[in-house]
């Protein structure tokens, strides 16, 4: 993830948007607040010189691709390629209506792991490079060192699909996938015993304030109208009661089940840092055991939840 | 005759004691998991080590995220309401920031204008309201952008500045000079103190870098109110969620709603946002119902609406909603780019 795919980037960004084969681009800029980055979505050609390549690249941005008309050239990492896959599996969008500019990437920084490491925030570190396993963090004279497993963030830590497995342009080179690190958050959830669990749980779910920032960056949630919008039957309480709200998260699992990619952005969108990744990782992890899919890898096969073999025939149903 | 005073901050603790016998303390803490205000559990006053602003604003304590009104049942004697009991504790807010506390006097204007709301007015008249000037405001913050500044004492009880190894404390109101007579804990202050703490707040302005042209800002909205494209183009990125307005200090919209039980049921209020498609749902018609037109409504209802109503933008600057936002929207480059 260097300069020079940023330039690429820019180009090929730049080479379609002139030429009409697409009617807008969506990709990083460099965001208002320090190391920070934010979505660019653009039909204008000189906008396309703010498209940066950098380890905070943080967002899904096939997010926006639902209910665009025309065509797209969108930049993809792994994570952002199969929830591009995971949309057109889904009828969501159409491959021919999107370009991907696939980017390889080696994990992305949490900057909230690197406060906690720091003990500064943010806006207080002058300067944060990456180079190779190695981060580097300067705090006035102070400078440290982190290895980079340490600062990514939990998802990249388990990733195997850095490189973009669907892409019409590669900007760089394939990236291969890093052996697995152990889930140490999931793993400690799974050894507490089920009241432990419940407790931990009901304190976790007791922040949330119902923002519903977890769904509303998540490619996979596309429903127009949310369960816990309707009010005929009301599934759930408006008001944030912990219960509701823990509710509200087993049942947005359920329906992510086999579209969830892992992609971790309900985990960083949370405001209040309840660790949702740790259910909708276990969904992930449940899905591959029992079916072998691994959503948004094959855009040829039907979405999990509408395909079904003889072998899996059970006799309540059948 | 001002009053002012001096803590040092090794004694911050027995300090937050002593006003604890008096008042509910709430304080800055992170025990919940996140940083907000929480009671005061005695022993070290160690936030002052970390503490810039909460995540979760002050208003949480007069205007919770969720509240009873009241429940209802029915039996064979027929309909019975009941209100919880008025809660009349004395609370006092430690560490309260500038623009959180001016945001409450904000609220005020509405909850308190020809309609009183009970519920939140009697919380914030038993409230006390103990600022702390800030010495590090962060990157995101434009307090000064609009007429606040990082030791402003509007709306404050008390007002503190750090001193380095201590905190002086100058009372506001006459309920703060009342308070800082009557505490024990706290001493007497220096002229060398007063001049450390106008120095203070000097270097804490100038570290304020984001700016906003609020000159004739109302009347720039009224005009682009229409522009369509303008609006979609700068809620293009927007997601849609609450974290903005949910984590607003100034915003206080709620919905109602009643919960069953097994005899009856509690009607409940929980915050709202405008930034909900359901927010403006009616049976046959949602005036809201695209995202470009609630991205526009939270900030005309900011800038426009708020200083038609009231003469008063309903905005501190505290900077939240761009710290907090997951795609980094950030309304002051809204503001700044308005056309016309």
């Amino acid at each position: 993830m260097e300069n020079s795919n940023q330039s690429k980037l820019i180009a090929e960004a730049k080479a379609r948007l002139q030429k009409g084969k697409v009617q807008r681009v969506i990709g990083f800029a460099q965001g208002s607040l320090r190391f920070v980055t934010t979505p660019l979505i653009t039909s204008d050609v000189d906008e396309l010189e703010k498209l940066v390549i950098n380890p905070f690249i943080a967002n899904n941005l096939s997010n926006y691709l639902v209910g665009l008309e025309g065509k797209t050239a969108i930049t993809a990492k792994g994570c952002d390629s199969r929830s591009i896959v995971s949309l057109i599996q889904d009828n969501k969008i159409k491959r021919e209506d999107v370009v991907i500019l696939g980017i390889p990437c080696t994990g992305i920084i949490d900057l909230a792991k690197i406060e906690k490491l720091t003990g500064r925030d943010r806006d207080e570190i002058e300067d944060i490079n990456r180079e190779g396993d190695k981060v580097t963090v300067n705090i006035g004279e102070d400078k440290k060192e982190f290895a980079a497993k340490e600062v990514l963030y939990d998802n990249c830590l388990h990733c195997d699909v850095p490189t973009p497995e669907e892409y019409d342009v590669l900007i760089g080179s394939p990236v291969n996938p890093k052996p697995e690190a152990e889930e140490v958050k999931l793993k400690e959830l799974k050894e507490k015993l089920p009241e432990e669990r419940w407790r931990f749980w009901q304190e976790e779910f007791s922040r949330c304030i119902r923002c519903y920032a977890c769904r509303n960056v998540c490619p996979s949630c596309f429903c127009q109208r949310c369960f816990v919008e309707e009010s005929q039957p009301q599934w759930l309480a408006p008001a944030p009661h912990w219960q509701d709200n823990l509710l509200f998260q087993v049942v947005r699992s359920i329906h992510l089940a086999g579209r969830c990619t892992d992609c971790g952005e309900c985990e960083r969108a949370c405001p209040v840092n309840i660790p949702l990744r740790s259910l909708t990782r276990e969904m992930y992890d449940i899905v591959d055991d029992l079916f072998d899919c691994q959503a948004g890898s094959d855009k040829d096969t039907p979405p999990l939840m509408t395909a079904y073999e003889d072998e899996e025939a059970e006799g309540l149903f059948l | 005759m001002s009053i002012i005073k001096k803590i040092a901050k090794k004694d911050l603790g027995k300090l937050l004691d002593e006003w604890s016998r008096d008042f509910t303390v709430f304080s800055p803490s992170k025990a919940s998991g996140i940083a907000r205000m929480e009671v005061w559990q005695g022993g070290e006053a160690s936030f002052l080590d970390w503490y810039r602003n909460t995540v979760i604003p002050p208003k949480d304590i007069v205007l919770p995220l969720l509240e009873e009104m009241f429940s209802f049942s029915k039996s064979e004697e027929g309909y019975k309401l009941e209100t919880p009991p008025a809660d009349d504790s004395k609370r006092l807010i430690f560490g309260i920031r500038p623009c959180d506390a001016r945001a409450l006097s904000i609220i005020d204007m509405t909850y308190g204008d020809g309609y009183q709301d009970n519920y939140y007015m009697q919380r914030r008249n038993n409230t006390l309201l103990v600022g702390l000037g800030c010495t590090n405001p962060y990157d995101s913050c434009f307090c000064t952008a609009l007429g606040g500044n990082p030791h402003d004492t509007t709306t404050m009880d008390v007002m503190l500045t750090d001193i380095g190894d201590g905190l002086l404390a100058e009372a506001v109101s006459q309920t703060g000079k009342e308070l800082l007579q009557k505490t024990a804990e706290l001493k007497a202050a220096t002229e060398e103190d007063r001049t450390k703490a106008e120095n203070v707040k000097q270097a804490a302005e100038k570290k304020i870098s984001r700016n906003i042209e609020t000159e004739g800002i109302a009347e720039k909205l009224r005009a682009c109110f229409e522009d369509k494209e303008f609006w979609q183009q700068t809620a293009a990125k927007c997601v849609g969620c609450g974290i903005c307005t949910l984590l607003c200090p100034t915003c206080y919209c709620f919905d109602i709603s009643d919960e069953k039980t097994e005899d009856g049921g509690v009607r409940v209020r929980s915050l709202d946002s405008c930034s909900f498609s359901v927010y403006t749902k009616m049976p046959m018609e949602n005036p809201r119902s695209e995202k470009w037109q609630r991205v526009r409504n939270r900030v005309c209802h900011k800038y426009e609406y708020y200083p038609m109503l009231f003469d008063t933008i309903a905005c501190t600057g505290c900077g939240r909603c761009i710290r907090l936002c997951p795609v980094n929207w950030d309304i002051t480059q809204t503001l700044n780019s308005l056309p016309g």
